[in-house]
């Protein structure tokens, strides 16, 4: 047991270290944790993608002949690091890298690869996932939106809702119904559709802490070549998993910190809490004491997995464990975080100015929902890690179309 | 990096499950409150070798690591064994420096007890019932070591042994032994969380089985999300204190600097990790997991014992608390 790193690894870090700092003058930089707006800083946002992509930085577990640096999972992991340590923000294909781009490699064709994957890479183009629907999100394979098959193309009509990033997307990959006949799960297809065709509209919704980070897209008549299917006709929902199983593991399956890190909270308390009086001093320890052991057990479980993963096994149902306790976790940083503010607490910024805390405060409930709800987590664990019998699901079997219109709108 | 168990780590944890498996059960805890012995017994730790693993092999022990010790009273706690490995592993620290009362440590010729608190009449302390070797923590700050009378109260887990001491004999074995005392206590921290591990975990894996077999409504009753849900919880809470206990113990051994970070929050996290763990055990059975016959209770009680010893869950928050804002995290 060691948390070193081997030889080789630290010599790889040093490398990365070495590029990052060659590279420092044309990357954005931000304070650990935080986050940048990717539709006011979209293009500084796309220039630090390319500028990483140019050093070697960004896709290291890809392939080579996608544009990758067929490294290992480690190798991953340490740029990662390093890139949270040299404040590098969240790279803005972050969906397109952990979700839409593995699931082109499973399930494209060879000019599919060739077309996307480098330029995915080096953000010339941004990509969107376009999965959920006023009335199917936790249910994802109750989706309405319809392609129907004309001549080479097909012809796509619907509406997707709290797709991140379609502001600012080229393209996205979709899954649509394409025959509504067959049970719910088995009418499913897949297709890359490029956001700027004509009858795509994206309308960028307000979330709750005021900035516009998802967007509602409709579909008019959109004309989608077959050319640009992922995975065959009613294949759709198999793609699908590809997808989701990836971004169980992008979020939050390593135990890396998932709202401001710890580190930042414990300088934050060393900061304010000599100013608190001493018997609030004392509930506010018991508050960061918990924050600071969440963190470290899901950071620890998380190296764990880790092991297992650079042992060459494969990420397991158990990565949606990561998720559902690294949000807790977050959650009770940021709380202890606000507390610390004393007073100013209860405003959206500190006296200073600072608003990180309750920033981080007010975007981890969408956290909880995004990728899997906490519920829909505790399924999975308890089902597919636990082998507790499932729910009864009546409507599996039976055929979509028979089923009573209803849902959210 | 490498944040997984050796082979030979495996292979002791295995040979430990069987030992221990053989020897103890809750059964035995359930009969310890009726005035049965506690199991397996000072004497089988002793012959096994378990009570000297982390004694150094010049001084009668086995020289292994803190880590070797935690797998091993994984193993024990899943079974509600006594007396407690936290016990030998916290001497076995405290007696660096005296190989020859080490050695009785590990060969079972004297059975220790460590005392918290005051050498005149201490607080209620690990396997004290039937020790006849104390070593306690004086007001100069030396280590010392004597015989004492042992008063007990009535027992709400049979198998901790817990007694008051007042010590009448006593003899100085180190000056200025703090930062040991401390040291000890930390590894002994440590030790308690991963038998709650093992505890923790066969409450979950008891509640996990019934509720894949027992059915209401026409269910069986692990379908029902509030059941599931409750049992995912419990899971996730053992399955990342398996993480603490092993960086602690690791800490133990290869980063002294660590060990009081990771050792409160193991023992913090134990004690609520245990607890809850015990509680939706019992609530999952339903009422035949509030009945005597039902092991649950024995879990239980163990669980509501062991988060109050060595400090509890409050205390070693604080200590988090204090030491990351100190400097030994950021
Ligand atoms: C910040 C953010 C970003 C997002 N980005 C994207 C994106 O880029 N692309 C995309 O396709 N989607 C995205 N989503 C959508 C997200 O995947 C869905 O919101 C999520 O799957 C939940 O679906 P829903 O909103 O329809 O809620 P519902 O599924 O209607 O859930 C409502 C409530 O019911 C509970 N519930 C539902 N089913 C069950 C069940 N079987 N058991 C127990 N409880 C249940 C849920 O836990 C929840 O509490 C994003 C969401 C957020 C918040």
């Amino acid at each position: 047991m060691d948390f070193d790193d081997t030889p080789d690894e630290a010599a790889y870090r040093a490398d990365v270290r070495a590029r990052l700092e060659r590279a420092a003058g044309d990357l954005l930089h931000v304070g650990a944790g935080d986050r940048v707006d990717a539709g006011t800083h979209e293009a500084e946002l796309r220039r630090t993608q390319r500028v990483l992509a140019e050093a070697g930085l960004v896709g290291v577990t890809w392939p080579r002949e996608y544009g990758g640096q067929g490294g290992t999972l480690v190798q991953q992991a340490i740029v990662q690091q390093e890139l949270a340590r040299a404040g590098v923000p969240t790279l803005i294909n972050h969906i397109g890298i952990g979700m839409c781009g593995p699931t082109v490699i499973a399930h494209g064709s060879d000019e599919q690869r060739a077309r996307y994957l480098v330029r995915l890479l080096r953000a010339d183009d941004v990509w969107c996932q376009l999965f959920s629907e006023p009335a199917s999100g936790s249910d994802l394979a109750a989706l309405r939106t319809t392609a129907v098959r004309d001549g080479g193309d097909w012809v796509v009509n619907g509406q997707k809702v709290w797709t991140t990033l379609a502001h600012v997307a080229d393209f996205g990959i979709l899954l649509t119904r394409t025959d509504p006949d067959t049970p719910k799960h088995a009418g499913l297809t897949m297709f890359v559709v490029d956001m700027h065709a004509p009858g795509v509209t994206v309308r960028p919704l307000r979330q709750m802490v005021g900035s516009a980070g998802f967007n509602e897209v409709f579909f008019d008549d959109v004309r989608i070549p077959d050319a640009e299917r992922l995975g065959e006709p009613g294949e759709g929902w198999r793609v699908a998993l590809t997808t989701l199983m990836n971004e169980r593991v992008a979020i939050g399956g390593a135990g890396g910190d998932l709202g401001l890190p710890v580190e930042t909270l414990v300088r934050h308390a060393r900061e304010r809490l000599p100013r608190l009086d001493p018997d609030r001093q004392v509930l506010a320890r018991q508050a960061v004491g918990r924050a600071v052991v969440a963190s470290l057990a899901t950071r620890y479980t998380g190296y764990r997995r880790f092991t297992v993963l650079s042992q060459g096994g494969v990420p397991g149902p158990e990565a949606s464990a990561g998720k559902l306790a690294g949000t807790a976790a977050a959650k009770l940083v940021a709380d202890a975080g606000v507390r610390l503010l004393g007073d100013d607490a209860v405003y959206a910024a500190a006296a200073d100015g600072d608003d990180s805390w309750q920033r981080t405060n007010g975007y981890l409930p969408g956290l909880a929902i995004a990728g899997g709800t906490d519920q829909v987590l505790r399924n999975i664990l308890g089902e597919r890690v636990l082998g507790l019998p499932p729910e009864p699901r009546s409507d599996k079997a039976a055929p979509f179309s028979g089923r009573p219109a209803g849902g959210a709108r | 990096m490498n944040f997984d168990l050796g082979p030979d780590q495996r292979d002791a944890a295995a040979g430990a499950r069987e030992f221990y498996r053989g020897q103890a059960s809750a059964a035995a805890a359930r009969a310890a409150l009726e005035g049965g012995a506690v199991a397996p017994g000072h004497k089988a730790l002793a012959d096994i070798g378990f009570l000297g693993i982390t004694v150094p092999e010049a001084a009668g022990g086995a020289g292994g690591s803190v880590l070797d010790l935690a797998v091993v009273a994984e193993q024990g706690g899943a079974v509600l064994a006594g007396p407690s490995l936290v016990t030998a592993a916290r001497a076995a620290v405290l007696l660096a420096d005296h190989p020859d009362l080490a050695g009785q440590l590990a060969d079972g010729s004297a059975a220790l007890a460590v005392l918290d608190g005051s050498v005149d009449g201490s607080a209620p302390s690990l396997d004290a019932a039937g020790a006849t070797l104390f070593l306690a923590l004086d007001d100069s700050g030396a280590l010392v070591a004597g015989e004492g009378e042992a008063t007990s109260g009535a027992p709400l887990d049979a198998t901790r042994g817990l007694a008051s001491v007042r010590m009448t004999t006593r003899r100085v074995l180190t000056e200025d032994a703090t930062a040991l005392w401390e040291r000890a206590r930390q590894v002994a921290a440590t030790v308690l969380a991963a038998e709650g591990l093992g505890a923790a975990d066969r409450c979950v894996q008891m509640a996990v089985g019934y509720a894949q077999e027992r059915e209401a409504f026409g269910r069986r009753i692990g379908s029902y999300q509030s059941v599931k849900h409750m049992l995912v919880d419990a899971w996730v809470g053992v399955d990342q204190l398996r993480s603490l206990v092993w960086w602690a113990a690791w800490a133990a051994d290869a980063a002294p600097d660590e060990l009081p970070l990771a050792a409160s929050a193991a023992k913090a996290w134990a004690a609520e990790v245990v607890e809850r763990a015990a509680e939706t055990c019992i609530q999952v059975h339903g009422g035949i997991g509030f009945t005597w016959e039902h092991d649950a209770h024995l879990y239980w009680r163990r669980a509501k014992v062991d988060r109050l010893l060595l400090g509890d869950a409050a205390e070693h928050l604080d200590a988090v608390a204090r030491l990351a804002v100190a400097g030994s995290l950021a």
